[in-house]
């Protein structure tokens, strides 16, 4: 492989990588937000008792 | 449970962020292509030059768009006028993705150096500030780690931001600054006459336009992130404090006196 090959693949591979981790992250957010909404909804709070 | 705790609207992918990251797909595909099939081969460094339709492009986006946005934000946070979380959020995705573009600038440049100059690294003054620039960039993040309340977060990394941003100019001129192996203008002299012509002035300029427009997508996404991160926080915090307030009111009442939810508290 030739220098000229590797800094394309270099560059080009680590933007992807970075992009897809990015992708994956926002996705376990969102879901996170989800799951932190759906158990705030799910859980009404009885006066005077424990939720 | 009614949330009554402040929280950032859930707002929807924009549909103009997916544009770009498609157009900046195309012009990146479109720089590929000229750069490495179409161009022919410099009279001098041969198929090397083929590295500079990359490299430039890479640098100017780690240093002028990711340092310029984070520089602004971080300004626009210490502002009292223009206070706000999002030029926090905007400055720390665009330290983020900074990051990986000065880390993409130090390698491709030092892939060029290897064989044209004999040597995979020097300490000459363009690439002594463009790794410190990176270990900033590195010491924004891991500050960004440090548990804090949000708005003393946000204001220790607007000045860790400014930070970088001085590294920025020190960047850019070290090479008029110092005598450096590094070369100055890659496109203009600095009487702004053009150093490239033809399909290789074309190919560059496409190249920046790829890379610009791949770092607007990221910054796009990595945006949201943040966005994210603080609405799970939040949502997480109202829990929490719900929790703490149903004990007490249990334990009041088992104590006998009776107690009222505080104003804008949980209930």
């Amino acid at each position: 492989m030739s220098y000229v090959d590797a800094g394309y693949a270099i560059s080009l591979g680590a933007l992807f990588v970075y992009g897809l981790g990015l992708g994956l992250r926002r996705r376990r957010w969102e879901r996170a937000l989800k799951v932190v909404e759906v158990g705030d909804a799910a859980e009404p709070l009885a006066p005077g008792g424990r939720p | 449970m009614k949330s009554t705790h402040t929280t950032i609207p859930n707002a929807p992918r924009p549909r103009w962020l997916s544009a770009v990251g498609l157009l900046g797909v195309l012009a990146m595909a479109c720089t590929v292509w000229l750069g490495l099939w179409i161009t022919p081969p410099d009279q001098v460094q041969g198929n090397l030059a083929r590295l500079l339709y990359i490299h430039p492009p890479i640098a100017t986006v780690a240093l002028y768009w990711a340092g310029g946005v984070a520089a602004v934000g971080s300004l626009l946070y210490l502002w009292p006028r223009t206070r706000s979380l999002f030029w926090d959020r905007l400055a720390a995705s665009a330290v983020e993705v900074g990051a990986l573009f000065s880390a993409l600038t130090l390698v491709t440049g030092s892939l060029w150096g290897r064989p044209v100059w004999g040597v995979w690294w020097t300490w000459d003054a363009r690439l002594t500030s463009t790794a410190l620039l990176l270990l900033l960039e590195l010491g924004y993040m891991a500050l960004r780690r440090v548990p804090a309340d949000p708005t003393v977060r946000a204001r220790r990394c607007a000045v860790a931001a400014l930070l970088v941003a001085v590294d920025v100019p020190i960047v850019h001129f070290s090479v008029d600054w110092w005598q450096t192996l590094h070369q100055g203008g890659t496109i203009l002299d600095p009487g702004f006459h053009l150093h490239v012509h033809g399909s290789m002035l074309w190919t560059l300029l496409i190249g920046f336009i790829a890379f610009s427009l791949i770092f607007v997508w990221l910054l796009g996404v990595r945006y949201r992130i943040e966005v994210l991160q603080d609405q799970v926080g939040n949502q997480e915090l109202e829990v929490s404090l719900a929790d703490r307030w149903s004990e007490d009111t249990v334990l009041a009442g088992v104590g006998g006196s009776s107690q009222s939810p505080p104003s804008g508290g949980a209930p």
